[in-house]
């Protein structure tokens, strides 16, 4: 156990050198860069987006919440109606490679196929340096980056703290809210919310 | 007769008996984690009257579900009552909660079993004489690691009669639950003040209050208070004032502080009470709070240390660095300075100019220390006192030096005949940068050693702001230097000290011995620190900086210049074969690690696994580390003896081992939590109280009465 902090801690201190994690998450700020890879084992750098707006979803399909909003195909709609805009969605699982959650690329691409899910890349963080960056606390917890890498909302999908995935439609979405106001140029009215769901298995 | 033959059954009878005297009657209901059920606190209600009732969920073991604010994931618990014409039901009169750690994380809930009572309120116009059919939906998030979201249609027949007993089976503990339940702080003075990214809480007891022990507040909304950040509790006059770190997503209209106040020993009267107090001054949203890479161990949030004062803490520092002069590390090199006073017959002005020197040469080092740990620390490193001995490379250096020492006092070489005359001019012509430089080596030399009080005041100055810590550590460092400034300032306290004369030559090779005993020393910490190949490196280059002075001292005394040529190729050797030892493979790839601290009744460290430990019974936890020569001392003479293991099963105390020979995050953090910042610290976990901190210099009686407070 010890031994495994340790290399996890290593492990971290030496990607986040190599990576150079740097800045805060909050809105307003500069989004941290990342560089992770996908499912598929290419390196995605965060900052090679710059120009578009991004999304950071972060997800586990072990937990029930994540289910809520997938099930529901409130997850896949967003992602399809944004995709279209050019925004870039990218969906980010934080747990910790040695967690029993843990998923490998070929498992997380497995399940998101099975929901018919529409993200840009799904990015295995299994070292959880990109959610230790953006303190991502809870599955889903979302993050909204402006083109030029500004943080523009960080926090819950959407105002209906529940797992029934029927809420998921009657819920004011936050994402959707701070993407529409964001593109008409308008400054995001709710930027900052307390996210809901399992924990972010680190 | 079937049905005849199963209704007299005497058992099935007696139960049915039991059931109609037990009145208002329900059933739980079983889902895979949670065992729910409606439970009231009286067999009947009346018309007119206040009734309480309760939902009942009993985890399965390891499970929670939430508070009302659930920190930083999850989900409350919530009921929606389906009540008959003429009942309302008020809301969910919560249970103080406790902190659950899921890895960084800090959630707020319940484990075990948990009562979540509710006032229903009957009206005076409802029919005495029959049964009020109450029913819920209660839905619950459960979760271990993963979260399973669950509910139950729940149904409650209350009788509706006068004369309301308490429930033969919910009423007593029904009735424990609503005596602690967190209710507004009365008698104390409570402040809070917004100070950037804290919130100081000061909460004032009245005279004669107990002491409340372990505080931690519980922000009733979120986005006020972040969940997994540490609080910690210092005094200030009668005041204890919780520093509260301000929640990384702010909420907006934080204007008051309301929530839950726990504390251990108790407030007001009860585990806990409510507090909500206007917000005076300012707060910015905190600092990110997230860190996966060293989990919080949430046992205790306020340190025993909180309660020591500037003052005295600067006192024990300087108790702590007087003694320091005495401990193994410092002793050798002390001695044969001040053996320099005998010999030397200098001038009283060159001797005081000596002795400031040195004291400014001890006093540069700590503060340098001091603002080395504190620029570390600011950039998010988890360190500590000894944090030096951590490196495997500043370890063999200290090695090198106290053996390069020895060879000296052995007569292998001479200093004055192997630095080139131009240094050796130079250094005689700077005593005082000379005695500057013995300061800077007693103290690099002191790092292995922590002194008796030395523990609390330096855990102390780390939780300060950085002008405390520093004056900590100059006040460390004025205990240290004053005892030679002092022999060097006043010439007559020097006829104590023995004569000078043939005797000095052999006293000083024998100081040699204690000084290769501390190479001896080091070169195993380096191996608990890499492995056994890192020893053999480690000998190998001292034996090659050994041949290379001795052959470079052959040449200046006037030996054939092959000598020369011997001692360069001898340093380069010992550098090529010591290089490795700069960048030691990672913890994993050395198996003597993990099984050191796991040893015999030992069991290695982990945060996750002391909270579950301490949660069920006593744990003793030994905070060492192979450099620390007090710990290892306790260990060979208290914590390997027989008796004293004996005592320790006989109690049935858990035994932990967290070794901090190289760095660890979640060490320094339960360091932290227990008010302490270096080791050897010795800590009985004791559910639900206090953590027990014993002496540094530990004894088997002091083990025995630690053991008496069972």
């Amino acid at each position: 156990m010890r031994a495994s902090v340790f290399i996890r801690t290593a492990a971290a201190l030496a990607c986040a050198a190599a990576v150079g994690i740097a800045g805060a998450a909050s809105p307003g700020a500069a989004a941290p860069d990342f560089t992770v890879a996908d499912a598929t084992g290419k390196p995605v750098k965060l900052s090679e987006y710059r120009g578009k707006f991004v999304v950071l979803e972060w997800t586990n399909p072990d937990c029930p919440f994540v289910r809520k909003h997938y099930s529901s195909k409130n997850m896949q709609d967003l992602q399809k109606e944004w995709g279209a805009k050019d925004v870039v969605w990218l969906s980010v699982n934080s747990t910790v490679q040695g967690h029993y959650e843990y998923r490998d690329g070929k498992q997380m691409q497995e399940w998101m196929t099975s929901q018919g899910a529409a993200q840009k890349a799904i990015l295995i963080d299994a070292k959880s340096e990109v959610g230790n960056a953006y303190a991502a606390k809870t599955t889903p917890h979302m993050f909204v980056i402006s083109p030029e890498g500004k943080v523009l909302y960080n926090g819950a999908i959407d105002d209906k703290r529940s797992s029934n995935p029927a809420d998921a439609k009657t819920a004011n979405n936050y994402v959707r809210a701070a993407l529409t106001e964001a593109k008409a140029g308008k400054p995001v009215t709710v930027a900052s919310t307390t996210p809901y769901g399992c924990s972010v298995k680190y | 007769m079937p049905t005849l033959n199963f209704v007299l059954r005497p058992s099935i009878l007696a139960a049915l008996a039991f059931s109609l005297a037990l009145g208002a009657q329900a059933a739980p209901v079983r889902t895979p984690n949670v065992e729910a059920e409606l439970v009231s606190a009286a067999t009947s209600a009346a018309p007119g009257a206040p009734a309480t009732v309760a939902l009942r969920l009993k985890m399965r073991e390891g499970w929670h579900t939430y508070w009302q604010n659930p920190g930083d994931s999850g989900l409350p618990t919530t009921i929606e009552w389906k009540l008959p014409a003429g009942v309302t039901a008020g809301p969910i009169q919560w249970p103080a909660p406790n902190a659950l750690p899921a890895g960084p994380l800090v959630n707020y809930g319940y484990e075990g079993e948990v009562y979540l009572p509710t006032t229903l309120t009957v009206a005076p116009g409802v029919k005495a004489g029959r049964d009020l059919a109450v029913a819920a939906r209660a839905e619950w998030l459960v979760c271990k690691e993963t979260c399973i979201p669950e509910g139950a249609d729940l149904n409650l027949a209350l009788p509706v009669k006068p004369g309301a007993q308490p429930h033969p089976k919910w009423g007593a503990p029904l009735a424990a639950t609503l005596a602690s339940l967190p209710k507004p702080l009365a008698k104390w003075t409570v402040e809070a003040r917004g100070d950037g990214q804290q919130v100081q809480l000061a909460l004032t007891p009245p005279d004669g209050a107990a002491d409340p022990g372990v505080l931690r507040f519980f922000p009733f909304q979120e986005g006020r208070i972040e969940a997994s950040s540490p609080q910690t509790v210092s005094r200030d006059g009668a005041a204890y004032v919780l520093a509260l770190p301000v929640a990384y997503q702010l909420a907006p209209g934080f204007t008051r502080v309301a929530g839950v106040i726990s504390a251990a020993g108790g407030i007001g009267d009860a585990k806990a009470a409510t507090i909500d107090v206007p917000l005076a001054g300012a707060v910015v949203a905190g600092p990110k709070p997230v860190d996966a890479k060293a989990p919080t161990l949430v046992i205790t949030s306020s340190a025993p240390g909180a309660s020591m004062t500037l003052l005295l803490a600067l006192v024990l520092a300087f108790v702590g660095g007087a003694v320091l002069n005495l401990m193994p590390c410092v002793l050798p090199v002390l001695s044969i300075k001040v053996l320099g006073f005998a010999e030397h017959h200098d001038s009283p002005s060159t001797m005081r100019r000596e002795g400031l020197a040195y004291g400014a040469g001890v006093l540069a080092t700590f503060v340098g220390l001091a603002l080395a740990l504190i620029a570390f620390r600011t950039a998010g490193e988890q360190l500590g006192w000894g944090f030096q001995l951590q490196s495997p490379l500043f370890v063999s250096l200290l090695a090198l030096l106290f053996f390069v020492m020895g060879l000296n006092l052995s007569g292998v070489f001479e200093f004055g005949n192997v630095a080139p005359s131009s240094v050796r001019g130079w250094t005689s012509r700077n005593r005082t940068l000379d005695a500057f430089g013995t300061g800077v080596l007693a103290v690099v030399v002191a790092s292995p050693c922590t002194a008796p009080f030395m523990g609390a005041a330096l855990g102390f100055a780390l939780a300060q702001p950085a002008s405390e810590t520093v004056a900590v550590f100059l006040a460390l460092g004025v205990g240290m230097a004053l005892p030679y400034v002092l022999l060097a300032w006043f010439p007559a306290w020097r006829r104590a000290l023995p004569r000078p004369g043939a005797w000095m030559v052999r006293f000083k090779q024998l100081l040699a011995f204690p000084l290769y005993a501390t190479v001896a020393w080091l070169a195993w910490v380096l191996g608990t620190q890499i492995d056994v190949d890192a020893v053999l490196r480690l000998a190998i280059a001292l034996i090659a900086v050994a041949l290379a002075l001795w052959s470079w001292h052959a040449w200046r005394l006037g030996g054939r210049r092959g000598w020369q040529v011997v001692a360069l190729a001898a340093l380069v050797g010992a550098v090529l074969v010591a290089r490795p030892l700069a960048s030691p493979p990672p913890a994993d790839a050395s198996p003597a690690k993990a099984s050191a601290s796991a040893t015999g009744p030992w069991r290695a460290y982990t945060p996750d696994g002391l909270a579950t430990l301490a949660a069920s019974g006593p744990v003793f936890v030994d905070f060492t580390a192979a450099w620390c020569v007090t710990c290892q001392v306790n260990k060979r003479l208290v914590l390997n003896d027989p008796a004293v293991l004996e005592a320790l099963a006989a109690k049935k105390v858990t035994l932990v081992r967290a070794d901090w020979t190289r760095r660890d995050p979640d060490i320094t953090r339960a360091l932290a939590a227990l008010g302490r910042n270096g080791v050897p610290v010795y800590a009985l976990y004791r559910p639900g109280r206090e953590p027990l901190l014993l002496p540094e210099v530990l004894t088997a009686r002091t083990v025995a009465d630690a053991l008496a407070t069972l």
